[in-house]
């Protein structure tokens, strides 16, 4: 029988709480996923209704005969490597610069920060004119400087290319590390700075030894961030390169969608999502177990 | 309580629902056109139908080409979508939708209009290439040839259009010893060098192998002129395309040209317009390129009717109106130099341009289309990968007609 007693039960009213966010996200989250995983055993043109089993079909062909997988997987490992060293160092070095007493320190961290709040899409197009060849920022200062030795065609050469998308995408996220980095030094005991300055610590030391350590969780969730966008890297290389020259600065996120929206083999395209999924899983997973240890241990 | 308010609100209201059952809605898909002259014929397609339909609402949804690509996917899986969508004709394109059963069998409205005598013929090529039956209505079809910069064909002393191959590439030479780049192209968009190799292709294979390689009947790895066209295609990156131009798009390749940075664009009879709103028509001239098959490089788009559209008779209508003649007549030009319909005659005062275009389509024994046209998507995409490939330098053409080989015969 219905009983009004458990209506006002806490754990009761937080289920009639959880529900309509868990609803949703079980709907537009957790059921794509699962579709998504479906279909990378199937084979699928996204026009007509059947969908017909293909096994493993579509893993054989992305691991062994996809003449761009292994390139894309490459470029999202060199990425995401890249992303979680650059910003988050140049992110930290902007926030102990303004973490200072400085003069107009609350305008230049809205700056820096700027980038963030700004669509990718619109920040590929604008980087893109910078690198345009003929026209663009870059080019035209290193002419005007005599520099023309070191004129490139940034999108379009391939050893270059994948570099030059990743110096816009650090402008753009760099103020995002800051952030994290400015609200993790605000709790870095004063006391403990000042007594390591009364020992005699020198800048680097306190460094080292104080701020550092203190900072091990904010540095946590800047590398787990980094990580998981970098791995999903779209936007950017959408709007810059669109994967070219040549396939060659491709990324698993943004392949797995040229296979299924533009050459509109879903099964294909579901089979280098899952693989995208497993890896970003086997990389936070166990770094998220790894810390959540050591916070446990540190208490 | 004011019975009398709410009988009014009652029958205001059932006048309200009569009338909108009364009104038909034809919903066209189609591309978002950045020319002016475009966008003002698909106006007046829609104003034209609803003046002479009363009571028809006609909504043309225009969109990018892979939102339009991606929301006919999406009303194939469902029962909602256009009466009318456009789509190229090709086989990984429009062939594929009608492979797939979203395009409605024309058949019978072809014979109670007429259409297959009132369209052109090389527009008619695709209408029964996927069947079954007869799909899609001609819309527009274009050609591609190469226009050139006059000035800077006499400053590099070239007095003649080319007629071969041969011819083209010393006046090539004779423009980069003048200091000119002869062609200019955008690389980050595949299609646009993909046209130089398509015309390579059909230069060094012929007809009857270039029709058997992208038919992908003939071995690209074992038909020598496979690697010829490549082996070629890597000859024209090296020395006579203005460079860097992997990293720049077909725009900044037309703004270059009609600045007079290159001599040659292998562009489209569209192109009259865009020359027309950027520099001097006087300026410049176009010729076929000289692939010694005499075919016209070119593609065709087509308006289908799509099986889920609950009112076909009136989007047939619609697509009678659109390829008429007193239609055609008055929206001549907008789509390219010529029209689909047969009876529709170029003005005296039209651009000289476009009186040498109808000269090209007169002239040509045969039509050949794009690659991206002529293949299925996946291979498309790889095509278009080795092209790059090669235009970079990072692939010698017999590997590239090994590499395109492999992925044809690894395909499912």
């Amino acid at each position: 029988m219905f009983n009004s007693a458990n209506l006002h039960s806490p754990r009761t009213q937080a289920l009639i709480l959880l529900a309509p966010a868990l609803g949703a996200y079980t709907i537009f989250a957790v059921w794509p996923m699962i579709e998504v995983v479906i279909l990378s055993f199937q084979r699928w043109n996204g026009l007509t209704a059947d969908r017909a089993w293909a096994g493993l079909d579509n893993y054989r062909y992305i691991f062994t005969d996809d003449p761009v997988y292994w390139v894309a997987f490459n470029n999202t490992l060199i990425w995401t490597v890249m992303s979680v060293i650059f910003p988050p160092m140049v992110g930290l070095l902007l926030a102990l610069g303004l973490n200072e007493k400085l003069f107009a320190r609350g305008t230049m961290r809205a700056i820096y920060y700027l980038p963030v709040i700004i669509a990718p899409i619109a920040v590929a197009t604008m980087w893109r004119w910078m690198y345009d060849p003929f026209f663009g920022l870059f080019n035209q200062v290193m002419t005007d400087f005599g520099l023309q030795s070191l004129i490139q065609d940034w999108l379009g050469d391939r050893d270059v290319a994948l570099y030059s998308m990743f110096v816009a995408f650090t402008w753009q996220n760099v103020g995002f590390s800051m952030v994290l980095f400015l609200a993790g030094l605000q709790s870095v005991d004063r006391s403990l700075v000042e007594a390591a300055r009364i020992d005699g610590a020198s800048r680097w030391q306190v460094f080292r030894h104080v701020t550092l350590p203190a900072l091990q969780v904010t540095m946590t969730i800047v590398i787990v961030l980094s990580t998981i966008s970098s791995l999903k890297a779209f936007d950017i290389v959408y709007g810059m390169t669109g994967g070219g020259p040549a396939q060659s600065t491709q990324m698993l996120a943004m392949w797995a969608f040229t296979q299924s929206m533009q050459i509109f083999d879903f099964g294909r395209g579901s089979a280098i999502s899952v693989t995208l999924l497993l890896i970003t899983l086997a990389v936070v997973v166990p770094y998220l177990r790894w810390s959540q240890k050591r916070e446990e241990a540190a208490r | 309580m004011n019975y009398g308010k709410i009988a009014a609100g009652l029958i205001a209201s059932a006048g309200l629902v009569a009338g909108a059952a009364q009104a038909e809605d034809l919903t066209v898909w189609t591309l978002n056109y950045s020319s002016e002259a475009q966008v003002a014929a698909l106006d007046a397609a829609e104003a034209r139908f609803e003046e002479t339909h009363p009571g028809v609402n006609v909504d043309i949804v225009k969109r990018g080409t892979d939102e339009h690509k991606t929301a006919l996917r999406v009303a194939a899986g469902s029962d909602t979508g256009p009466d009318v969508y456009f789509m190229w004709a090709g086989l990984g394109l429009g062939g594929e939708y009608v492979k797939a059963g979203l395009s409605r069998d024309l058949t019978d409205y072809y014979a109670k209009y007429g259409w297959k005598d009132r369209v052109s013929t090389p527009s008619l090529a695709f209408v029964e290439a996927f069947g079954p039956g007869m799909n899609g209505a001609p819309y527009r079809f274009t050609g591609e040839a190469i226009y050139y910069n006059k000035g800077l064909y006499e400053k590099a002393g070239i007095t003649e259009e080319p007629k071969t191959y041969d011819e083209l590439v010393a006046a090539a030479k004779k423009l980069k010893e003048a200091g000119i780049p002869a062609f200019t192209f955008g690389g980050t968009v595949n299609w646009h060098v993909m046209r130089l190799m398509d015309v390579l292709l059909e230069t060094t294979c012929g007809v009857e192998t270039h029709d058997a390689l992208t038919g992908m009947e003939a071995d690209w790895s074992t038909t020598p002129c496979a690697a010829d066209a490549f082996k070629e295609l890597k000859m024209w990156s090296t020395d006579y395309i203005l460079a860097p131009f992997m990293g720049i798009d077909n725009r900044q390749s037309t703004n270059l040209f009609l600045t007079n940075r290159a001599a040659m664009m292998l562009e489209g009879d569209w192109q009259v317009n865009v020359i027309k709103e950027g520099a001097k028509l006087e300026d410049f001239a176009v010729y076929p390129f000289p692939t010694g098959t005499d075919r016209l490089y070119g593609f065709a788009e087509y308006l289908y009717i799509s099986t889920k559209s609950k009112n076909p008779d009136l989007a047939a209508e619609f697509l009678d109106m659109f390829s008429s003649t007193e239609f055609q007549d008055q929206i001549k030009g907008a789509f390219g130099a010529l029209s689909v319909n047969k009876s529709v005659e170029l003005g005296d005062d039209v651009p000289e341009l476009y009186k040498t275009w109808k000269d090209i389509f007169a002239n040509a024994k045969g039509t050949f289309v794009n690659g991206d046209q002529a293949f299925p998507l996946d291979v498309t995409t790889e095509y278009f990968r080795i092209i790059n490939e090669v235009a970079s330098g990072n692939m010698e053409p017999q590997a590239a007609a090994d590499a395109m080989q492999a992925f044809i015969s690894k395909r499912s």
